[in-house]
């Protein structure tokens, strides 16, 4: 009886029609155009306001930040390795030495990655001491120490520009990641070891794996403007097999750089893939 | 009929009415309102109908009975017999009405408004999870928890609810399992007790004073049997019942009795005629199945507020949607975008919150003697416009009570409170100590043995409401009236009966000195004057002449006007010498003189107001309610109860009265200057709907007299036509179609008969309308506390919302994770939500006017922009700014993160760079997001508490309401805080609640934004207050 019934869609339509201009009053979604204005007038100011009052705090938020370094390292107190070159998603590297297609990109990708390493490039750089730490606190302009590629032999691209990839001796090259203010102890270095697959044989530049404390601590993008990271190169003598290997590189050698993430697969630590065919 | 007798009305003790019954010569009629309303439901429910009124059993002799039934009138039915007829029968009980099965009843919990919302949250979360599935089998469980969760929350709700329900079902239930009815029963020629179940037709039972009768019966012999039909007629007089074929219609002659009626005193002897759901009142009660059940208003609230947010959701989710899709994001992972976009403006919390604010409440209420059998229906009372409320039982205090005297030529006042204390009237003069005699000895009523201990206003008695009434009022004032009767030993008695109109009885006097018979008599007051000749006048007996017979007059006239019943006293000393002690007195031939009496004084009794009701009314007048009062009683009674409640008001009057003031025609009197109107059932027989709704919108204090319970559903009706929400009370189960008819059925608990509390939504166990008054307040406080409720979990759902957006539109990395949103809507939000169900109101919520059904709505257009575009906004600004702040000062600066999205997301980069050169492996980026969705958590924790603190008051200052008066709410923000403390401190390590443990200067970042939104409040709120009625007040006031 009062239960409401379906109403037939005329009057729908009808009543819809009314609800955006109602002839009657005037009005226009249920509002007359004088009180469309108000309340965008109202929402105008009112929203002015939250926008003023939004910069107004991000401002105040901003002013507290130093340009040169962040004000906390929470979430990176100790570095993660990356390699150079970098398949595209998984870490996993599919080369035919016979075939340029298969890593002719990687090439290029290295090649880029070392034109920051270029002897010219570094001239200006400073010789620093070999096995302490480099601080300059009190230095304005930061210094960057050099790094000559030499230290990288046959992966230094000096005297083989394709990185041994034509031979079937790809070379990988193992970097960690910057962190400003990080001071390595002991005397870290990269191990690296086959983890599946064959034992093929590993080369290791510079000697050891060695990372040399005289590349930190780091001072940050604006302060330590030629800073350059401290590399490891790796060639994986795969020349005489048809192999798949697994190969997993670590920082070792240094107490608080930890290597060991059950979460982070990157921490300290990188794997990767290569399966190579002649 | 009824005007007969306009000016005065009396009823004799014992009297049969001298009104006749309302719907003398068509019992069909009292069945037109039903009719009408079953005619387009049930086809067969009309056949009921017929076969109710083609039952002739009443027509028939006994041998014709005796055949019909194959039983016999002196040796019953054979035992075998019996139990063929039970066995094909059933048994002699009403079935309860379409039990709803217990799964049912709780499937239903989850599938109301607010669940189906929740459902389909869950639902799209699957189906999101399925596409990304397909997509990338990688992909976060995280839709799967959503979906699961939201499911979870659905289906505890469900069982709290049910649970709730079922404990209130439980006591109801509890009232109507009474003590098993037994009947006397003759069977295989001997008499036995058994249950009344086990009756079937053609048994042959004995009833007698007191007992209610077991099943529909011919009456095949009567002793001075009088029944009480009010719970099926609703008229209030006792009927006499004998084996007499009276009249046509078996809903008026005297032969039948009527399962579920009470036999009020004497004997008879009846053939079971119909038994169960066959008795005329079975049928009744089955009608009620017939009536549509309307929704509660809260339903219908929460409804509309499910299509707001429903609304809302969609229409940002499609806007998005078009974004994303302009933007080039996949079409696949805009669907996904879309949808938890739906899913996020889904409020998880509330429909907990709104369960328990609702059961809270209907706690509150039980105390305060109101059952609600559904939780929704807490509410529903408070948004009632008018109330139909029954006189006897809920206005009244259901007894007979003695309410004026008259002697001396004077009229006294008696005390009608409930416990009758204090009796201050003046008891010294002679003529009293005479009336008190003949009040003692005049009267056949007894107090039931062994009830020693009990005040005597609770104790029971045998006999009926009148002589109860004089009996209770004797033994109040004079002490032991039992003791007084038996040294006045009683020699004859002639009981009361309908030609005589009076009752006497001849008395040996406790004065050992005087050997004179008392004869004492009671009965209509012109009756008795009649048969005087003196009156007593301070202890005097004087001649009766024409000044006296005046006195006497006015008197009767004055109280007869209050609507009392009113009753005349005499008493004659019988000379020594015509009636020694040997005199043999019999009544039958009347030896001893009925005349020339001498005249002591009149009592008149009322079934007075409950003390509390008249508070009530006034009340419920200031709350805007319409008070209606619907009885059987006749007009003058109803109308004086009427004004000494307050229903119809002292300065207010009918068109009668009017009429009478102005001395002109009542056609001439323009009805809507009358503010009262007193409506009989005769006249509602013959009104039409336009008619009636005429009377109820024209006039404010109406009063229902004389109808039949059956009209009850046309007068309900009428109201629900001015879309009133109307609230019904009700006993009999005959009223139950009305109850279920109403918006909100009152059963009234004590004496409210099974049948009716199935119907009911509510059940008063107090009988007092007072505890209405009290639920309406309770109603209308949660009303405005479920608006603050929401207003408050609505209001985050945008702080929750905006990241999402953002993140699709501006490629940030996600500010706030799903798993985080949930801990918020289910974990720091619930508690505080639910204390604002503790709030007191804010201003006398009883002197406003009921809410309007359509236009004053529970979440309206003010409350959802409000929450929405002004706190939601201030909020997810204030998160906003811990989220940057959190990047930024861990070495991602906003400029950075703008489309950062793709980047950071990406499991392959784990040397991406940050503004100071820095480089994050993937999982060091994940940390600082969960630190993100921590920081975010936190913000709307904060704000939240703020949002907490404003919503309080919609329009006092918080200062005017008190901080500290509702302590719930400080229980609700130490929740607030510590939940997320635990979160943040104690389960900061577990990565599936990607929570993290967060420096402790990021919980103050939001604190600024959290006193804008007070401070700002404040301002709204005092505007409205400056304010009333500007654009301001229109457009902020929710």
């Amino acid at each position: 009886m009062t239960k409401d019934e379906k109403k037939p869609f005329e009057q729908t339509l009808g009543e819809w029609k009314r609800f955006i201009y109602n002839p009657g009053n005037g009005q226009i979604l249920g509002r007359t155009a004088e009180s469309w204005g108000l309340i965008l007038l109202f929402y105008l100011a009112f929203y002015g306001f939250l926008a003023a009052l939004f910069t107004f705090t991000m401002w105040v938020m901003l002013q507290t930040l130093s340009d040169d370094i962040p004000k906390y390292r929470d979430q990176i107190s100790s570095p993660g390795l990356t390699i150079v070159p970098k398949p595209h998603g998984a870490l996993e590297f599919s080369i035919n030495s016979s075939k340029t297609s298969t890593y002719e990109n990687y090439v290029s990708a290295i090649t880029n990655f070392l034109r920051a390493y270029e002897r010219e490039r570094q001239e200006f750089h400073t010789h620093c001491r070999n096995g302490t730490l480099f601080e300059q606190d009190d230095l304005s302009p930061k210094r960057a120490c050099r790094f000559p590629l030499e230290m990288l032999e046959t992966c230094s691209g000096l005297q083989d520009t394709s990185y041994g990839y034509p031979e079937g001796n790809p070379c990988i090259f193992v970097k960690m990641n910057r962190i400003i203010g990080l001071r390595p102890q002991g005397t870290p270095r990269i191990a690296c070891a086959v983890k599946e697959g064959k034992e093929v044989p590993l080369a290791v530049f510079p000697q050891n794996g060695s990372i040399d404390l005289k590349y930190y601590p780091y001072y940050g993008k604006k302060l330590h403007v030629d800073y350059l990271q401290p590399l490891v190169a790796l060639q994986v003598m795969l020349h005489a097999h048809n192999e798949e290997v697994l190969i997993e590189c670590k920082i070792e050698g240094s107490p608080n750089l930890r290597n060991q993430d059950d979460r982070d697969k990157f921490l300290g630590r990188v794997a990767f893939k290569i399966s190579m065919a002649h | 009929m009824g005007k007969k007798k306009s000016a005065v009305y009396s009823v004799e003790v014992n009297g049969i009415k001298d009104i006749e019954t309302v719907d003398e010569g068509d019992g069909k009629e009292k069945y037109r309102g039903l009719k009408n309303h079953s005619g387009h439901k049930k086809d067969h429910q009309k056949e009921e109908l017929k076969k109710e009124l083609d039952l002739d059993d009443h027509k028939l002799n006994t041998t014709e009975l005796e055949d019909k039934y194959g039983t016999n009138i002196i040796r019953g039915l054979t035992s075998t017999r019996a139990a063929e007829i039970l066995a094909q029968d059933g048994p002699n009980a009403l079935s309860p009405p379409k039990e709803t099965s217990e799964i049912i009843k709780f499937l239903k919990q989850m599938v109301g408004g607010f669940s189906i919302l929740l459902w389909a949250g869950a639902v799209l979360c699957w189906i999101a999870y399925g596409i990304q599935f397909a997509q990338d089998n990688s992909v976060s469980m995280d839709n799967v928890y959503l979906g699961v969760v939201l499911a979870l929350v659905v289906i505890f709700t469900g069982i709290f609810a049910y649970y709730q329900e079922a404990k209130s079902t439980n006591i109801i239930a509890s009232f109507s399992k009474m003590i098993p009815r037994q009947a006397l029963v003759i069977r295989d020629g001997e008499k036995k007790e058994i249950p009344a179940e086990q009756l079937v037709v053609g048994d042959i039972v004995e009833i007698k004073g007191g007992d209610q009768i077991p099943a529909d019966i011919r009456i095949l012999a009567s002793h001075g049997c009088k029944v009480d039909n009010s719970s099926l007629t609703g008229e209030s007089e006792p009927q006499s019942r004998s084996c007499d074929f009276t009249h046509e219609n078996p809903l008026e002659t005297k032969n039948i009795g009527f399962y579920s009626t009470t036999c009020l005193e004497g004997t008879a002897t009846g053939m079971v005629i119909n038994t169960g759901n066959r008795t005329i009142i079975g049928r009744i009660a089955s009608l009620a199945s017939g009536v549509g059940n309307e929704k509660t208003p809260i339903a219908i609230e929460i409804e509309h507020f499910v299509h707001i947010v429903a609304g809302v959701a969609v229409s940002i989710g499609v806007i998005f949607f078009i974004i994303a899709v302009s933007m080039k994001y996949p079409v696949l992972e805009s669907v996904i975008f879309l949808i938890g976009i739906i899913v996020a403006n889904v409020p998880e919390g509330l429909l907990a919150a709104v369960t328990v604010s609702l059961s809270l409440t209907a706690k509150r209420m039980a105390k305060k003697n109101c059952l609600v059998k559904n939780l929704e229906a807490v509410e529903t009372l408070g948004s009632t416009s008018i109330i139909c409320s029954d006189k006897t039982g809920t206005l009244t205090q259901n007894r007979m009570t003695v309410a004026h005297l008259w002697f001396d030529n004077q009229v006294y006042q008696a005390d009608t409170s409930e416990d009758q204390k204090a009796q201050i009237f003046d008891q010294s003069s002679a003529t009293w100590a005479s009336l008190s005699k003949i009040v003692t000895l005049c009267n056949r009523a007894e107090f039931s043995p062994g009830q020693e201990n009990v005040p005597i206003m609770k104790k029971i008695v045998v006999g009926d409401a009148s002589e109860t009434a004089l009996l209770k009022f004797s033994e109040v004032i004079m002490g032991d009236v039992m003791e007084r009767r038996n040294r006045n030993r009683k020699v004859a008695e002639i009981p009361f009966n309908s030609t005589n109109k009076f009752q006497l009885s001849i008395h040996e006097t406790d004065d050992p000195n005087d050997k004179r018979f008392l004869l004492v008599m009671k009965g209509a007051p012109e009756r008795i004057l009649e048969k005087c000749s003196t009156i007593m006048i301070n202890g005097q007996e004087q001649p009766l002449d024409e000044s006296t017979a005046e006195a006497f007059q006015t008197a009767y006239m004055e109280l007869g006007g209050l609507g009392e019943r009113v009753l005349g006293f005499c008493h004659l000393y019988l000379p020594e010498d015509e009636f020694p002690d040997t005199y043999p007195f019999d009544a039958e031939t009347m030896n001893f003189p009925t005349s020339g009496l001498c005249f002591v004084g009149l009592l008149s009794l009322i079934d007075p107001p409950r003390s509390t009701v008249p508070d009530a009314v006034t009340k419920c007048r200031s709350a805007g309610i319409k008070v209606i009062m619907v009885t059987g009683d006749h007009p003058i009674t109803a109308k004086a109860i009427a004004k000494s409640v307050g229903i119809i008001s002292a300065n207010s009057e009918t068109v009668e009265e009017m009429a009478n003031r102005l001395n002109i025609p009542v056609e001439q009197v323009n009805k809507r200057e009358a503010k009262a109107a007193v409506v009989s059932g005769m006249e509602l027989k013959e009104m039409s709907t336009e008619q009636l709704d005429e009377i109820l919108i024209n006039h404010t204090e109406i009063v229902f007299a004389r109808t039949s319970p059956q009209q009850k559903l046309i007068i309900v009706e009428g109201c629900q036509r001015q879309d009133a929400v109307v609230a019904v009370t009700g006993d009999g189960v005959n009223d139950s179609p009305a109850l279920k008819k109403a918006d909100i059925g009152i059963a009234m608990g004590i004496a409210g008969s099974d049948a009716a509390k199935m119907q009911q939504t509510w059940s008063l166990l107090d009988d007092n309308f007072a505890s209405i008054v009290t639920g309406v307040e309770e109603g209308r406080l949660i009303f405005d506390n479920l608006k603050k409720t929401i207003a408050f979990t609505l209001t985050k759902n945008i702080a929750e919302l905006c990241p999402f957006l953002i993140f699709i539109i501006a490629g940030i990395p996600l500010p706030i994770g799903t798993v985080t949103i949930l801990f918020v809507d289910l974990g720091t939000d619930v508690i505080p939500s639910i204390a604002l169900a503790y709030e007191k109101a804010e201003t006398d919520i009883m002197n406003r006017k009921p809410r309007h059904k359509k236009r004053d709505r529970l979440v309206n257009q003010q409350l959802a922009l409000y929450s929405y575009l002004h706190i939601g906004i201030l909020q997810s600004l204030g998160a906003f700014l811990a989220y940057f702040t959190v990047y930024a000062e861990q070495g991602f600066k906003p400029a950075q993160l703008i489309f950062l999205r793709s980047e950071w997301e990406d499991d392959s980069i784990n040397d991406l760079e940050d503004s100071y050169g820095q480089e994050w492996t993937r999982y060091q980026r994940k940390n600082l997001e969960w630190t993100g969705y921590t920081a975010f958590f936190v913000a709307i924790m904060v704000q939240q508490i703020a949002d907490l603190i404003i919503r309080k008051t919609r329009r006092n200052s918080i200062f005017q309401q008190g901080l500290f008066r509702n302590k719930v709410i400080w229980v609700g923000i130490a929740s607030q805080i510590i939940i997320a403390l635990i979160l943040s401190y104690g389960f900061g390590s577990i990565t599936v609640l990607s929570f993290t443990t967060l420096r402790v200067q990021y919980w103050f970042v939001a604190v600024p934004y959290a006193i804008v939104i007070w401070v700002y409040d404040e301002f709204r709120k005092l505007f409205i207050r400056r304010y009333p009625g500007s654009w301001w007040d229109k457009n902020m006031y929710y």
